[in-house]
């Protein structure tokens, strides 16, 4: 099977791997390069609980090649701390009781980064929409719904205190 | 029973610069190769072993295959490769042929949407992709390229059979061309799934409807359907029905009579034949009404 | 005077979940996640295609010979049986398969890939039997016995099966003489409910790593509810001690009974066996998740209940027919508590219930959330509403005046505790508006209200035990030591609460000691039954005080004062009498210095402490009868406003109020997230789901074809509500809530669908489809 030596830049660190043809995005940030907090939940684009974002864009790893990301800007959950410092959506999930078994906490706060970056003040209906490809079974969502809107007001930002 | 593949299995990436290099690899008889540009069905389907390709040629950066252009004149000229989160949020495709947009956007979820490609969702033939009523009812043109050059593959002519398409072996598909739409058209594309959304279509109705004076009614519509036969098709004789006479609610209803008629929708996991061939009339009542108000 | 109380107590706060943080971060840590070194090696299972057949012949040779493999595993390398309440499982099978997904190989190799290879070289021939697809078939005397062998399977002795046929328990109620008040009812109401397998679909799939070392020792990593029974019965299998079994298992991605007792981890330690040294990984797929690990039980269900003029609930006649798949090891329990719960919450006088455990060869009936409830609350509360209906009563009414109060007498002859099950009817109908009809959002839906009750008692056995250690750090800073598991309903929260507030420390000074790790961590019975709350939370209050008395007499001596004269108030050590004050720390490991100089006294503090019930008596095995049947009863409500498009068939939720009687809501938000995720999981398995086979194949393994509830799908609004009537023997009065919140869901969909468009629907899934086919017949739909 042919190789392909890609670079990368994975939570703002510039990587250089050797991949084969067939591994993930998910197959090379969990075991390639450690960065277990992206999860596997079906190997087949359904659950989004391998949502990273790729170029700022959400993207289910599960669902496209390593070698796909040469070149590429990938945030995983792990990025999202900054200097010791919770992203809005994080403190707002935790303050707002939304994380429950916590195995798509990363995916939900990947995808909910992106929506808020791309709309910074969502409605109810948009941040549903934004969020249905992240399967949830324990919390039933509306909290989760709830701490977006916070983390969108701006009323949950760690870094601004 | 066979289960899925825990992994992708092996095969070869390549990426070539030429869509010459492509159709010449597509069409060596000794290597299985097979293109793909989102992946999002070519993986799933190699986990299920249905595509066993050893080789896996991407064409997403082929030129023009990802651009978009619009002029009020010619219409939209759409690369295949373009993701459907492209397609769903392009002002221009939202103001001019917000129809596509919609349907474009019921597909799956975000993240899914930026990965998986309208050429793609078109080439995948599954008779209830999002996509293909509305290439239907705006009468789109599939620009294919293969060793001989371009062609012109009416989108009618294109769906031939579930997963299979009017492409011959070493053609691919370059870009969608739709032509703008009649003056004062309105469209709109409803699908019922199991989910309130996202979901794969249980039936999906593309409406469009735009004023005519040929027509008796003063009007002409055009009613595309997906997941209720074995490729999308276009309900040609209800949209007939809508142009002998005066649109009111019994003629909606005979022409959602037969869009219904005009199905053969199969029982699968999602829903049987007949529940598909019910929700098909609703769907169909439905958007002719919402179109019919509109176009007014 | 140091002021008392500086630090509120955290019992009945709202405090930030002690696991958020890993979380949020991905710092925490799952099964999967779990590093090993070069030397792992990678399992993957050959199952069975058939339902039901013979093995007549493997032949492991060719896969073996492929490069990478390193050994390949059959039912010759698992010698006993396992199993729970009724040993009647092969790891691997040995000679015949019963169920689509039976494993009947391992290999294990250098690659998930090169494993999955040597998989499809492994030449199996079978002699298909005819499969029992069916539990009404499975009981008939010409059907195909499944388990032939069933008379010598160890059993519990509280467990009945019945020797010469596919009925691996029997379990019985006789209550009365029903036969004798049938002409006393004014109305009668006989239906039969069908109820298709489900899933419990947590994002996180199984899996399992193992490693046996050279002299046999095990050490198992996974995802498991049940550290402790997992080494239990593992061990048993083996014939080895449950010391030489070591089960270590981090953060659960959500379990719901699904990664409760053992599934694939034993066939992760079989493998494991065969290359010593070597860990060996075995993960599920989402495909083999669905149907390879544990499914919820079909059931078939028939209800005959009676009531008077005064409207008086008189008699009832319930007849189970469990779908419990191919396994029976864990589901003849559920049999049993539906068996002394098929009642639902009422008194009645006159009760007869035959619970039959079937085997079917279908996937392997497990626990999942609600343990039976959920299923058999589908049928009885439809019935109640229909019995109301017929007494032209309103159905809250009637409920109010026939379910369970303190004192009442239940179906197994036991007298109910206190309970606030009348307090959560009135108040989950009230925040609907119940009696006041509301008018559709568009001419072609209708609305409707529903209403549902339940109840459900911790299903296990009566002496399943907890316990706890508390250990301090230099600083008092504080290790707790728990058995349970953190699944994502918040026991590790809880635990830390319990345990702050009983020491008087700040909840910041303690962290969970874990994983849970058999080699480290105080017994568990299981993390399942909604029992950790109330029974790990005594033995955590038990570890508590016994530290806290330890710490008081040390401090007492030191100072020459009573103990009871002393507290422990925000980590210090006070005295009411003298007002000293004393920070934990240091003393808490390194003891205090006697002031006269003569020499030091105490040591390093640790607290222990256990809690098993004692109470619970046997029931009679052909009457049901008895003094106390289970430890306690949780119940609850749930209120449903609906709309129905009659076009399509599709269910929109608008409001769902969920009412449960916790006893003490120690954690209130908690409380109401297992409220909320409740109503929603109950709805997705209402209208959504179910596990379709055609020849007892599954034919819709994945989630493009299983669908669960998303963003969409949720109600419009949840109204939770907590009630508080306390139970005698919980930590502050309380009880479990994680499973009963999804029990009462199902029906009371169905019966506000029955207000809305005037038909009843008695199988589930309401998909679209079967809602609209409904309205078709009735000429409802439009």
């Amino acid at each position: 099977m042919a190789k392909h030596l890609i670079s990368l830049t994975v939570n703002g660190v510039r990587e250089y791997v050797e991949v084969p043809s067939n591994m993930t995005l998910l197959t090379l940030l969990r075991e390639r390069l450690g960065l277990t907090g992206t999860k596997d939940g079906c190997s087949a684009g359904e659950c989004g609980a391998c949502t990273v974002l790729m170029n700022f864009e959400p993207v289910n790893a599960c669902l496209t090649l390593a070698v796909e990301a040469e070149d590429a800007v990938i945030l995983t959950v792990e990025g999202l701390l900054q200097d010791d410092r919770l992203d809005p959506v994080q403190k707002a999930i935790i303050d707002h009781g939304a994380t429950q078994c916590g195995f798509c906490t990363p995916g939900i706060l990947l995808s909910a980064r992106a929506l808020l970056d791309r709309n910074p003040s969502p409605n109810e209906w948009e941040i549903k929409d934004a969020l249905r490809g992240n399967l949830c079974r324990c919390t039933g969502y509306l909290r989760i719904i709830r701490a977006i809107q916070e983390a969108a007001s701006g009323g949950s930002d760690d870094r601004t205190s | 029973m066979i289960l899925p593949l825990p992994e992708l299995p092996s095969f070869d990436y390549v990426c070539p610069k030429s869509y010459q290099q492509v159709s010449e690899m597509l069409l060596q008889p000794s290597v299985d190769a097979r293109l793909f540009m989102g992946g999002t069905d070519v993986f799933v389907q190699m986990r299920d072993r249905t595509v066993a390709s050893k080789v896996l040629v991407d064409v997403k950066h082929l030129p023009g295959m990802a651009s978009i252009e619009y002029d009020h004149n010619v219409g939209l000229r759409l690369g295949a490769a373009v993701n459907l989160n492209r397609v769903a949020k392009h002002p221009e495709i939202i103001e001019y042929l917000p129809l596509l947009a919609e349907a474009a956007n019921s597909v799956a979820s975000y993240q899914l949407r930026n990965r998986a490609t309208i050429g793609g969702n078109l080439c995948n033939a599954s008779p209830a992709a999002d996509t293909a009523p509305a290439i239907l009812i705006l009468e789109a043109d599939l620009i294919v390229v293969g060793l001989n050059g371009e062609r012109v593959i009416p989108a009618n002519d294109f769906f031939l059979a579930p997963g299979e398409t009017a492409l011959e072996r070493g053609e691919l598909l370059k870009r969608i061309e739709i032509p703008a739409p009649p003056e004062g058209w309105k469209g709109k594309y409803l699908k019922l799934g199991r989910n309130a959304e996202g979901d794969l279509a249980i039936a999906g109705v593309a409406v469009l409807g735009f004023p005519d004076h040929t027509a008796e009614s003063g009007y002409k519509f055009r009613i595309a359907l997906s997941s209720v036969a074995p490729t999308p098709i276009r309900a040609f004789e209800a949209e007939e029905i809508l142009c002998r006479g005066p649109i009111n609610g019994e003629r909606i209803e005979a022409a959602a009579i037969a869009a219904q008629d005009a199905c053969q929708p199969i029982d699968d996991v999602r829903a049987s034949g007949n529940y598909r061939k019910a929700m098909v009339k609703v769907l169909t009542r439905r958007g002719l009404g919402e179109v019919w108000a509109a176009v007014q | 005077m140091t002021e008392p109380h500086k630090v509120p107590s955290p019992i009945g706060e709202k405090v930030t979940r002690v696991d958020a943080l890993d979380k949020i971060t991905g710092d925490a840590i799952f099964a999967d996640d779990l590093k090993f070194g070069s030397d792992l090696l990678y399992g993957r299972v050959v199952r069975s295609p058939h339902p039901h057949a013979l093995i007549k012949r493997i032949d492991t040779d060719k896969a073996r010979a492929l490069p990478g493999v390193k050994a390949v595993v059959t039912g010759e390398d698992t010698k006993n049986r396992i199993g729970l309440y009724l040993k009647d499982r092969y790891t691997f099978c040995r000679d015949r398969v019963r169920y689509v997904g039976d494993p009947v190989a391992g290999v294990i190799a250098t690659s998930v890939e090169i494993a999955e290879a040597g998989c499809m070289l492994i030449e199996i021939e079978y002699q298909v039997l005819e499969p029992v697809l069916d539990p009404l078939q499975g009981i008939r005397d010409d059907a195909p016995l499944i388990h032939p062998d069933l008379e010598e399977y160890p059993v519990a002795d509280f467990i009945f099966p019945q020797s010469g046929t596919n009925i691996s328990n029997h379990f019985k109620v006789r209550k009365g003489d029903v036969e004798s008040v049938w002409s006393d009812c004014k109305v009668i109401i006989e239906r039969s409910f069908h109820i298709p397998h489900i899933q419990h679909a947590p994002i996180e799939p199984h899996v399992a790593i193992a490693q046996v070392d050279h002299t046999g020792r095990i050490t198992l990593w996974g995802s498991s509810q049940s550290p402790f029974a997992q080494r239990n019965l593992i061990a048993e299998s083996l014939g080895k001690s449950q010391r030489d079994v070591r089960v270590i298992s981090p953060y659960v991605g959500g379990g719901f009974g699904s990664k409760a007792g053992v599934s694939m981890e034993a066939l992760a330690v079989v493998m494991a066996q065969a290359v010593p040294g070597h860990p060996v990984k075995l993960r599920l797929t989402r495909e083999e998740e669905f149907f390879c690990a544990f499914v919820r039980q079909g059931l078939v269900a028939k209800i005959k209940v009676g009531a008077a003029t005064d409207g008086k609930l008189l008699a009832m006649k319930t007849e189970y027919y469990w779908d419990a798949g191919a396994y029976t090891e864990y589901g003849v329990n559920i049999t049993r508590a539906a068996g002394y719960s098929s009642t639902g919450p009422y008194e009645i006088p006159n009760v007869w219930c035959d619970s039959y455990c079937v085997y079917t060869n279908h996937p392997v009936g497990g626990p999942m959330r609600g343990f039976g409830m959920p299923e058999i609350h589908w049928g009885i509360e439809q019935v109640m509403d229909l019995v109301a209906e017929e007494l032209q009563m309103d159905k809250v009414e009637f409920r109010l005046r026939n379910c369970l109060r303190a004192g009442s007498i239940t179906a197994t002859g036991s007298e109910m505790h206190p309970i606030g099950l009348t307090e959560c009817l009135t108040k989950s109908a009230q925040a609907i508006q119940w009696g006041t009809e509301e008018p559709a959002s568009a001419p072609h839906k209708r609305r409707g209200k529903g209403i549902a009750i339940m109840w459900k008692a911790p299903a296990m056995p009566p002496n399943a035990g907890s316990s706890a250690w508390v250990r301090f750090n230099e600083d008092a800073t504080i290790a707790l030591s728990i058995g349970g598991q953190e699944l994502g309903q918040g026991s590790h929260t809880v635990a830390v609460q319990m345990a702050a507030a009983t020491l008087g420390v700040p909840m910041e000074w303690i962290h969970i000691s874990g994983p849970v790790d058999t080699e480290y961590s105080p017994y568990e019975w299981q993390t399942v039954a909604s029992r950790l709350t109330w029974s790990m939370g005594n033995a955590i209050v038990a570890a508590a005080n016994d530290a806290r008395e330890q710490i008081l007499d040390l401090v007492a001596e030191q100072w020459d004062e009573d103990p009871h004269n002393l507290d422990i108030k925000d980590g210090q050590v006070i005295s009411y009498r003298s007002e000293q004050a004393l920070p934990l720390r240091n003393l808490v490991v390194y003891g205090l210095p006697k002031p006269d100089g003569s020499g030091w006294r105490g040591g390093p503090i640790i607290g222990h402490g256990n809690f098993m019930p004692t109470y619970v008596t046997s029931l009679d095995a052909e009457t049901g009868q008895g003094e106390r049947a289970v430890v306690h009863f949780t119940t609850g409500c749930q209120a449903v406003d609906l709309e129905v498009d009659t076009e399509t068939g599709q269910i929109t939720l608008l409001r769902v109020a969920s009412a449960f009687d916790v006893g003490k809501a120690i954690n209130p938000d908690q409380v109401r997230a297992q409220m909320e995720g409740g109503v929603v999981q109950g709805a997705s398995t209402t209208i959504l789901e179910h596990l379709q086979f055609e020849d007892g194949v599954p034919i819709n393994p994945s989630f493009v074809d299983y669908r669960i509830a998303s963003t969409v799908d949720t109600p419009e609004e949840i109204i939770p509500i907590i009630v508080e009537v306390p139970q005698d023997d919980g930590p502050w009065g309380a009880r479990g809530i994680g499973e009963h919140s999804m029990v009462p869901t199902a029906p009371a969909i169905a019966n506000a669908v029955a207000n809305a468009v005037g038909l009843r629907i008695l199988d589930l899934p309401l998909t679209a489809e079967k809602v609209f086919f409904a309205l078709q017949q009735t000429g409802g739909a439009t």
